[in-house]
């Protein structure tokens, strides 16, 4: 298909209008950005059947069409798009949520002053994400990868009057750039052992066999560490909490279905890579597993409702990521797509709350929201459900795959934090339903709540839809029709899903929820106990366990102590030694020298015999 | 006959003669007695030139020769001196060097 380098052009394209003249286009221009990213929609589905019916192997596509860029000596960069299943399936999730949504935001911002600049980050946003995701080349693939961060930090600090938008925004900037660095040297790495940036060359010299070992590790996990960043692993995970400043839209489109899951994606994309190393393999699983829980954990005790969705998107970004780590590439993809739908759908069920409350999201304070909004709340009971993994949903088919792989792999410790967090997930999302949607309404903003308009509603059914039936493509009851498209040639086998595995989930998915309900709705009495018993376990997981304050302290005293140094350096040494000492020298010795320049014509002249006679005194000296 | 002079002795007649120039140019303030000093300081040099040229060079005429360029040099430095002295003199109404002390700190 040699229209792909459209999909992203087109979102390009209204950037530049709604940049420049968005401003007097009626609603903020929104129909322009809207207009793009259907067309992006449109020409992805005629990829993916153009896919589906190109005589080719599944998994290898048309191929990529590659445009010269650099062409110096030995180097030469071509840049290209590559349409293969795991792109397609990028894109087809990327402009579909990226339509719904900003559908949604025509509705949800539409008394914001600067909504046409939001409309605007939102196109580019899109356009770098299809950018990121239809990259055959390293090189594109990392400019956009900083494009898509770029936009996630305007638009975290799209409010920017508010300080606390603006941290969030810093934080989340820097702290990716933390993985952006490694991202960037493992690129490098790797063109320094291949001569390559193309990803295809890359994988032709791994199999040929013509890449060191170390060094492949070395790659691996410096480019994992660039996936960490932007996919909120553990230790990395800090600024994804924060960046719920940003708009709703935003969250559930930047934070939750695609940008974060572009660290999935790349490790996907690099799959070859990272399988020829097993101890590439290794971090990756545990660093999924470490996240999935602790993100669970700390979402326990949350009490702003897009904050628990943020924990909650952390934690299932290390399922991912360990479902990579045990091989599975499918359950990987199938999760972050399944995931993408309802996590969205949850993000704006709490932005319609939100907006209904005139920004209360403490779920302290809301309560019985269930009367006034019930499409609000029924989509939001499905979307939890579907995260929960409760059986029959969406989530319910990837869950099951992931922790499938984990148990057929032999990763014990991994199956066992999977179903744990399972459970975890179940408990925290219905903590959240219980107290938001159930009960007596806790403040007078949720007591005077109004249904959503049918613009903010018919997104969140229509995402309702795909959180219970989007799984199913993964399901082995209709023949797992997603394991036969998306797959890697490393990983052949068949999973057979293990009826103790989907017992087993499906048991901690229903604990869960059914602990939830015992101690948030049926007020249990054991549940104070036990509350009050671990209230210093609670004050800890409420510090979010002291990484946020421990990494600021490290800012301000390490950092920043660093950096008064190099500045008093810079001052003093640089500065007064080097600078303003070259001057003074030069300025002293003209001084000292200027006292010879009399002006006067018999000095000149007694000076030049004077010197004339020393010359030739030596020169008759060196000749004698 | 002429190699009845030694060519030490021509030597030194030029040697005395530059020293006598070299002295004047130090000594004197008026700027057109520096001038012809000058002119005694090139004379001494053209002496050296046909002396050596007589008694080392192989070829005799190439000391004239450039004694003769010589020469012509020194009668357009001159004119070129006594022009700017005269300048000189129009704007001071004096000719003494010492008193030229403009390009100085």
């Amino acid at each position: 298909m040699s229209i792909a380098w459209l999909i992203p052009l087109i979102s390009v394209a209204a950037f530049v209008l709604l940049a420049f003249v968005g401003k007097r286009l009626p609603g903020g221009g929104a129909i322009v950005s809207l207009v793009a990213v259907a067309a992006g929609f449109g020409l992805a589905v005629y990829g993916f059947f153009d896919l589906r019916a190109a005589d080719v192997a599944v998994n290898e596509g048309p191929g990529p069409f590659a445009v010269d860029f650099v062409s110096a000596g030995d180097l030469s960069i071509h840049l290209g798009m590559v349409i293969d299943s795991l792109s397609i399936t990028m894109l087809l999730v990327v402009t579909f949520l990226s339509f719904i949504i900003q559908l949604y935001s025509v509705g949800y911002m539409r008394s914001d002053p600067r909504i046409h600049w939001f409309f605007a980050v939102v196109a580019l946003f899109t356009a770098a994400m299809l950018g990121l995701v239809l990259a055959n080349n390293l090189i594109i693939l990392y400019v956009s990868w900083e494009l898509v961060g770029l936009c996630s930090y305007l638009l975290i600090g799209y409010w920017w009057e508010r300080p606390s938008a603006r941290e969030a925004a810093k934080k989340a900037f820097v702290t990716t750039r933390i993985g952006d660095v490694g991202l960037l040297i493992g690129i490098l790495v790797l063109f320094k052992a291949t001569g390559s940036f193309e990803i295809d060359q890359i994988f032709e010299m791994l199999t040929a066999g013509e890449i060191p070992a170390g060094t492949i590790t070395l790659a691996a996990v410096l480019m994992f560490l660039g996936a960490m960043g932007k996919s909120g692993q553990f230790p990395l995970h800090v600024w994804l909490p924060d960046a719920m400043e940003g708009p709703t839209p935003v969250s559930a489109l930047i934070h939750a279905a695609t940008m974060v899951t572009a660290g999935v994606y790349l490790v996907a994309r690099m799959f070859p890579l990272f399988a020829a190393s097993e101890a590439a393999m290794l971090v990756v699983l545990t660093i999924g597993t470490i996240t999935a829980i602790f993100a669970a954990v700390l979402a326990l005790v949350e009490t702003d409702m897009k904050r628990v969705l943020a924990y909650s998107t952390i934690s299932q970004l290390g399922y991912m990521m360990f479902a990579l780590g045990a091989g599975s590439v499918t359950a990987a993809m199938l999760h972050l797509a399944g995931h993408a739908f309802f996590k969205a759908l949850l993000f704006l069920g709490a932005g319609a709350v939100m907006h209904g409350t005139h920004g209360i999201v403490d779920i302290d304070k809301l309560g019985g929201l269930r009367k006034k909004m019930p499409v609000t709340t029924w989509t939001f009971i499905i979307g939890a459900l579907s995260l929960a993994g409760f059986p029959l949903f969406s989530g319910f088919w990837s869950k099951d795959m992931i922790l499938s792989t984990a148990y057929d792999g032999g990763h014990w410790v991994t199956f066992a934090v999977g179903v744990v967090t399972a459970a975890l997930t179940a408990f925290y999302m219905f903590r959240v339903i219980f107290r938001a949607f159930f009960g007596e309404a806790r403040s007078d903003e949720a007591r005077n709540i109004h249904q959503a308009e049918p613009i903010v509603a018919i997104p969140l059914v229509v995402l309702a839809f795909f959180a219970i039936v989007f799984g199913w493509l993964g399901s082995p009851l209709v023949g797992a029709p997603f394991g036969a498209f998306v797959f890697t040639g490393h990983h052949t086998a068949e999973h057979g899903e293990s009826i103790w595995v989907v017992l087993i989930s499906s048991a901690a998915a229903i604990l869960g929820i059914l602990a939830a309900y015992s101690v948030y709705q049926a007020q249990n009495p054991g549940a104070a106990s036990i509350r009050s018993a671990a209230g210093g376990l609670h004050t800890f997981l409420a510090k979010r366990a002291y990484m946020d304050s421990g990494y600021q302290w490290l800012i301000d005293n390490v950092s920043m102590g660093l950096a008064r140094f190099v500045a008093v350096f810079d001052r003093k040494v640089v500065n007064d030694a080097g600078i303003d000492g070259a001057g003074a020298a030069v300025r002293l010795s003209g001084k000292g020298l200027r006292r010879g320049v009399t002006g006067l014509l018999y000095n000149y002249a007694a000076l030049m015999v004077v010197g004339i006679v020393v010359l030739a005194v030596a020169v008759l000296l060196g000749s004698g | 006959m002429i190699e009845a002079i030694p060519l030490d002795h021509v030597v030194l007649v030029a040697t005395a003669l530059f020293g006598i120039g070299l002295y004047g140019v130090l000594s004197r303030r008026n700027a057109v007695a520096i001038l012809m000093a000058i002119e005694l300081m090139l004379n001494a040099v053209n002496i050296n030139f046909i002396a050596f040229s007589m008694y080392v060079s192989p070829d005799p005429t190439v000391g004239q020769i450039i004694a003769i360029f010589v020469i012509t040099v020194a009668a357009a430095e001159v004119a070129l001196g006594l022009a700017i002295v005269l300048q000189i003199f129009r704007n001071k109404s004096n000719i003494n060097v010492d008193d030229l002390d403009l390009l100085r700190w």
